[in-house]
């Protein structure tokens, strides 16, 4: 089965299916979108940008903070420890005092002082040994002699550690290592605190450069999406053939010049789309002008063959057989001019729809019986009462003596017209009409242009009565009732028209 | 055609994970690993610090005693006239000195006698002890000093069977009995006939 598509640019429904796939696409398009985009690249940048200042910062305010706590602690370390005495071997009585001496004097906070001499370990505090000081710190002190420090975190608790090899005097240009180490052991709570503070001033000074930094991100998102979104809008009112859209040029960057390109496309669009639109109005205008001006000599003529038609008894046969042709022929030609101002009305969309509300099968029946169909048995009709529908009558009219007078012609009989009701896929109640007949049916590659005009489907019978522009107009008064006409082959053999238009066609229609 | 837009979709998406994953990582890592106060390596702050020891050079003998960590430890002694070896020093701090005065430097030999003997009790409670064998039979030490500083002993004792500790023990006691800075090199010679030589080299750096 074919169902005729509906001419394009006539009906404003062709994009029907249109709105909900924008929706779709615009959805995903948003998830990723430019401003998405932009927003998430100024925050990239920001946030690199003020975590890396804030880190190095943060990083040299504290290093320069440790560094002089540490520099001050091991120098007073040193100084303190140079102002003690000791008598050689290190003695444990009395060692104790000068410990807690020296542990007084810490700077920049007291600190915990130990000494560690041949197996003699003291403190200044409870425990003679330190938990905190490491071994490399030890080894630093006794193998290589040097003052050192050492930053150590223990149970989370940051520790500073200074080991202090001790030397005297042999003489007055030698010394010589005691033997005694003092280390001292001070907890950095002040420090860590100032620390934590620099810290929490890095992230409180970042977060709000990246709440600034949104602001331009949205500016620079707003640059650029407000052109687009109006090139959207120009674009999808183009498609709905508004040619004379133009966008607004702002600026000088490459939107504007994508909007400059788009309105010189538009302006050529619109250039050329007038001009067919011109020409095409031109051809129209010129058959319906030709159709008129055959019109009037033609009425001439019927007059004319009607009047010789009657006086052809009379004529020499051979005459009388010539008269008869051109009298035929003057008919047809009549039939032909007619339906071709019928289709120039519907080209020039000055066809117009004249409801009624009707008895439907009580219109068929009308139709076949001024055709003078309604006795002949080639045709059977199935015409249940009591369908009522609003219809043009005179158009009804022609499409089903067209499709009737086409199934007599290129069909078998016998023709069956049927009437039913249906409820279509939207829901809404259609009234459907099939003429079938028992001829050998329509080829399968004549379906897809039956409804063209002047096309016949059996090449072969280039003369028909018919004017060629039977089902055109057709197609053309269903379109008009907003209804639709289909074209098929029946299982058995033979073609069928089925026509359908909705029941509540002064809705439907325009 | 819908394949590949869902693809492209995905590809996206992992990308989009990729630039978090890096944002996290450029903003926090500097952050996070740099939080509070951190660990630090052992860090050089200066030489050893000077201590008084009160030492007098007239009044007092140095003794180097080995150290529980393996190292020579300086003692400091006072020297009394009358004193010969075994436990009959005075203690430092009991400055009760003779009635003959400060008896001036005291002589090597003597020193070596006192190292001879052993630590002392003090010594011993700060855990220092000798890597030298005692030696039973009063011995005599005879102590040459040669034109150009070098230090020639002749010790008690067998001079092949000592162990390093020994050998400086008492190659740094007679050198910082000779000289305040302890230069010099040491001649050990012993009854065995052996001879070792070598200098002290306990002062921290070059100059001391």
């Amino acid at each position: 089965m074919i169902t005729v598509p509906r001419p394009g640019g006539r009906s404003g429904r062709a994009d029907g299916a249109g709105p909900a796939a924008h929706t779709r696409k615009r959805s995903r398009v948003r998830a990723f979108g430019l401003r998405t985009r932009l927003l998430a690249a100024f925050l990239l940048v920001a946030a690199v940008s003020a975590g890396t200042t804030s880190a190095l910062t943060y990083r040299e305010a504290r290093n320069a903070l440790l560094k002089t706590a540490q520099d001050m602690a091991v120098s007073t370390f040193r100084d303190e420890v140079e102002r003690t005495g000791w008598r050689l071997p290190v003695e444990e009585e009395g060692i104790e005092e000068i410990l807690r001496d020296l542990a007084r004097t810490g700077k920049p906070r007291p600190w915990v002082v130990f000494a560690e001499y041949g197996s003699v370990r003291a403190s200044s505090g409870e425990n003679p040994v330190s938990s905190v000081i490491t071994p490399e710190l030890r080894r630093a002190a006794t193998a290589d002699r040097y003052g050192s420090f050492q930053r150590v975190v223990k149970d989370g608790v940051p520790y500073l550690t200074i080991g202090m090899p001790t030397v005297f005097r042999t003489g007055p240009d030698s010394v010589l290592p005691s033997g005694l180490v003092l280390y001292a052991v001070m907890r950095l709570t002040d420090e860590q605190v100032n620390v934590d503070a620099l810290l929490v001033a890095a992230r409180n000074g970042a977060l709000p450069g990246l709440a600034v930094a949104l602001v331009p991100a949205l500016l620079a998102a707003r640059s650029v999406l407000r052109p687009v979104r109006e090139l959207r809008r120009a674009a999808r009112s183009m498609g709905s053939g508004r040619l004379d859209t133009r966008i607004p040029v702002r600026g000088r960057d490459e939107l504007a010049d994508l909007a400059d390109t788009f309105n010189e496309s538009a302006g050529h669009l619109e250039r050329s789309v007038g001009e067919l639109r011109d020409a095409e109005a031109r051809a129209r205008r010129f058959a319906s002008d030709v159709s008129h001006e055959l019109r009037t000599p033609l009425a001439g003529m019927l007059a004319v063959t009607e009047v010789l038609d009657e006086d052809a008894d009379r004529l020499d046969p051979d005459t009388a057989q010539a008269v008869r042709l051109i009298s035929a022929e003057t008919g047809k030609l009549a039939v032909l001019v007619e339906d071709l101002m019928e289709i120039s009305r519907f080209d020039a969309r000055a066809a117009e729809l004249n409801t009624d509300e009707i008895d439907v099968a009580e219109t068929i029946r009308k139709t076949l019986q001024a055709r003078h169909w309604a006795d002949d048995d080639r045709i059977r009709t199935e015409l249940p009462p009591g369908i009522r529908a609003r219809l043009d009558p005179r158009r009804f009219d022609v499409v089903i003596a067209n499709l009737v007078g086409n199934a007599l012609r290129h069909g078998g009989a016998p023709v069956t017209v049927r009437l039913r009701t249906e409820a279509s896929s939207s829901g809404t109640l259609a009234l459907v009409v099939e003429v079938a007949d028992h001829g050998p049916g329509i080829p399968a590659a004549a379906l897809p242009h039956i409804f063209d005009r002047f096309y016949k489907a059996d090449a072969a019978r280039t003369r028909s009565r018919g004017s060629g522009l039977g089902l055109a107009i057709t197609l053309e008064n269903v379109i008009l009732h907003g209804g639709t006409i289909r074209a098929g082959n029946l299982p058995g053999g033979g073609a069928v028209f089925t026509v359908g238009i909705p029941l509540r066609a002064e809705e439907a229609g325009r | 055609m819908r394949r590949t837009c869902r693809h492209g979709v995905a590809r996206r998406r992992a990308s989009w994970r990729d630039l978090a994953a890096a944002v996290v990582a450029a903003v926090g890592i500097p952050l996070m690993g740099g939080c509070g106060i951190p660990d630090s390596d052992v860090v050089e702050a200066g030489g050893p610090a000077t201590v008084e020891a009160f030492l007098n050079r007239d009044a007092d003998m140095l003794l180097f005693f080995r150290s529980s960590d393996g190292g020579l430890s300086p003692v400091i002694r006072e020297v009394r006239p009358s004193a010969g070896f075994g436990d009959d020093y005075i203690e430092p701090g009991a400055a009760d000195r003779g009635p003959s005065g400060p008896a001036g430097p005291a002589p090597t030999e003597k020193v070596v006698l006192a190292l001879l003997s052993g630590p002392g009790e003090a010594d011993r409670a700060a855990g220092l002890t000798t890597a030298l064998p005692a030696v039973r039979e009063k011995g005599t030490v005879t102590v040459e000093v040669s034109s150009d500083g070098g230090v020639t002993a002749r010790l008690p004792l067998a001079v092949q069977g000592l162990d390093a500790t020994a050998v400086r023990q008492l190659t740094c006691t007679i050198a910082y009995n000779q000289t305040e800075d302890g230069r010099g090199v040491v001649t050990l010679r012993g009854q065995d006939g052996a001879q070792r030589s070598g200098s002290c080299g306990l002062a921290p750096g070059a100059s001391g």
